[in-house]
């Protein structure tokens, strides 16, 4: 049986295309700063630094947790990097749970981010490889085949990604630190927008941010003692599957339901539309939102898109469970940073202290991010009750 | 059966990135296009040259840049008989850890010398600056003996 931890700070920094004003370090730090100042708590309170990031091929800078720890406080203490691709925000926090929930530590720092101006993720993601045609395809030419498979297995239609898109720009426009802020997009501009990866549009994409995430979670004892309400970790889990197996399920990934059944368990949650508040799910491309909503169990298989079109995930329609209220990835994207800021902003939720994005009376959240080939999964769920 | 031919491609994987260096590491670059050098003082008063951006002890952003001099002594060194070509001169040389006066750490930079002899721990030395500076640790294109 662990022990409980909670969430007693969370720091993040303004999302924006390009933070040239510091340097890899001055980003990660002002995020571990925020985190600290919310959790009203200095360097010293510290026992141990959880850090996560996607590839060092995102900004060519090899290891670059060796080179942070001045910047976050680091010496003298444990410090771990995490890496699990597109999900590692995720499972970094849920790496720093542990460490809190195995009493090893009573409160740690975790720590996630990308500075996406200092290269080009869609270059790292698909360089040239010898005897191959260089195709630059990047995250979405991966992933529009597997769209266009649920498109054609569900017979949704056609608008159902455009209406994503409209939906978390505009949960977007209530988050000041989102990327991208378009309170007056329309479901036209959309569909008018740039074919990049045929079905997806360039507005149904995530944009390419600089930014970064951090929390600070505690043991019981201290979350009690926090001034801010603490969020309580319910359920933890962490699901992986190869990139590519015969007969792999690609749309609805198993790794995915595993993940989901074990956290949904753990926290007593039977039927998660009706059992959770509000969920921040990670979704870089506007059709993830129905295949998602189905892979992690609000709709049975093929109606995901009919909980998206009836405004059941919008704040602005007065949806029953809405999704990514803080705009999600479609608004703000630093690639290793965008899993935990899922898992921050579900937390920011049940703490009420989400400001103009805030769910009303949310008191049990989903946290969930995927990586690689839609074979990484994290999840957590979080609740304003000690369980 | 044929034997299959055992096939191999060059191949050079490369990308620009770009380097935002922030404001400490920006300002010591700045001051060195103004052939001027700049480091650090940390919460023990020690003063770091390059300067960092956050204390070794206490973490707490650093902010008080000191102008340090631009002469100093060798603190330990080693000597290259033969240069390569992306060595920074063509001619042997030493790369040595320099404490320059007003620090209380060494920098690494290299020294130009006539022989081996010439180097020693405590031997001081002097920068030399390039005709043009751009903000490059280069700006300083050795250090000579004093």
């Amino acid at each position: 049986m662990a022990n409980l931890a909670a969430v007693v700070g969370i720091g993040q920094t303004k999302y924006t295309t390009k933070r040239d004003d510091v340097s890899i370090a001055g980003l990660v730090r002002e995020a571990a700063v925020n985190a600290l100042q919310d959790a009203g708590l200095t360097w010293d309170d510290i026992e141990a630094v959880i850090i996560g990031k996607a590839p060092d091929m995102f900004e060519g800078v090899i290891m670059p947790e060796i080179y942070l720890t001045d910047a976050l406080g680091c010496n003298g203490k444990p410090m771990l990097r995490v890496h699990t691709a597109g999900s590692v925000g995720g499972s970094t926090a849920l790496v720093a749970a542990s460490h809190v929930q195995s009493g090893s530590f009573k409160r740690v720092l975790t720590v996630a981010f990308e500075k996406q101006s200092e290269s080009n993720a869609m270059w790292a993601l698909s360089n040239p490889h010898p005897f191959s045609t260089h195709l630059n395809a990047g995250a979405g030419g991966y992933f529009a085949p597997i769209i266009r498979e649920y498109m054609r297995r569900s017979e949704a239609p056609h608008d159902v990604g455009i209406k994503v898109a409209v939906k978390d720009r505009l949960h977007g426009a209530r988050n000041p630190l989102a990327h991208l802020q378009k309170p007056d997009i329309t479901m036209q501009e959309v569909e008018e927008s740039f074919m990049l990866w045929d079905p997806i549009r360039f507005l149904e994409s995530c944009p390419s941010s600089d930014g970064a995430c951090a929390m600070v979670i505690a043991n019981e004892e201290l979350a009690e003692q926090a001034p801010k309400p603490p969020a309580w970790i319910r359920g933890v889990a962490m699901r992986s599957e190869p990139t590519m197996y015969a007969g792999r399920e690609e749309v609805s990934p198993q790794a995915g339901r595993d993940c989901a059944a074990d956290v949904y368990q753990q926290a007593g949650i039977t039927d998660p539309r009706r059992d959770l508040d509000c969920a921040e799910v990670y979704v870089p491309f506007s059709w993830y939102e129905p295949m998602w909503l189905e892979n992690l169990g609000f709709a049975p298989e093929g109606e995901g898109w009919k909980l998206t079109m009836e405004g059941a995930t919008s704040l602005d329609e007065g949806g029953d469970i809405p999704w990514n209220p803080s705009g999600g990835v479609l608004s703000s994207n630093p690639i290793g940073a965008s899993g935990m800021i899922r898992f921050a902003e579900a937390a920011r939720q049940v703490r009420g202290d989400a400001g103009a994005h805030q769910v009303e009376g949310a008191k049990l959240a989903l946290g969930h991010a995927y990586g690689g080939g839609a074979q990484f999964f994290s999840m957590w769920v979080v609740g304003a009750e000690k369980p | 059966m044929s034997q299959p031919e055992v096939l191999q491609q060059s191949f050079e994987l490369g990308f620009t990135y770009t380097r935002s260096v922030g404001p400490v590491v920006g300002r010591f670059l700045t001051e060195l296009r103004n052939r001027n050098i700049v480091g650090i003082k940390a919460s023990d008063g020690r003063v770091v040259v390059p300067p960092m951006e956050y204390d070794p002890d206490t973490a707490e952003e650093l902010s008080e840049f000191v102008e340090v001099g631009q002469e100093g002594e060798i603190v330990s060194f080693a000597w290259v008989k033969e240069p390569r070509e992306a060595h920074p001169m063509d001619r042997p040389f030493a790369w040595a850890m320099i404490r320059l006066d007003g620090a209380d750490v060494p920098m690494i930079h290299c020294v130009a010398a006539n022989a081996e002899s010439d180097v020693a721990t405590g031997a001081r030395v002097k920068a030399v600056w390039a005709d043009e500076t751009i903000g490059f640790i280069t700006d300083i294109r050795c250090f000579e003996l004093a």
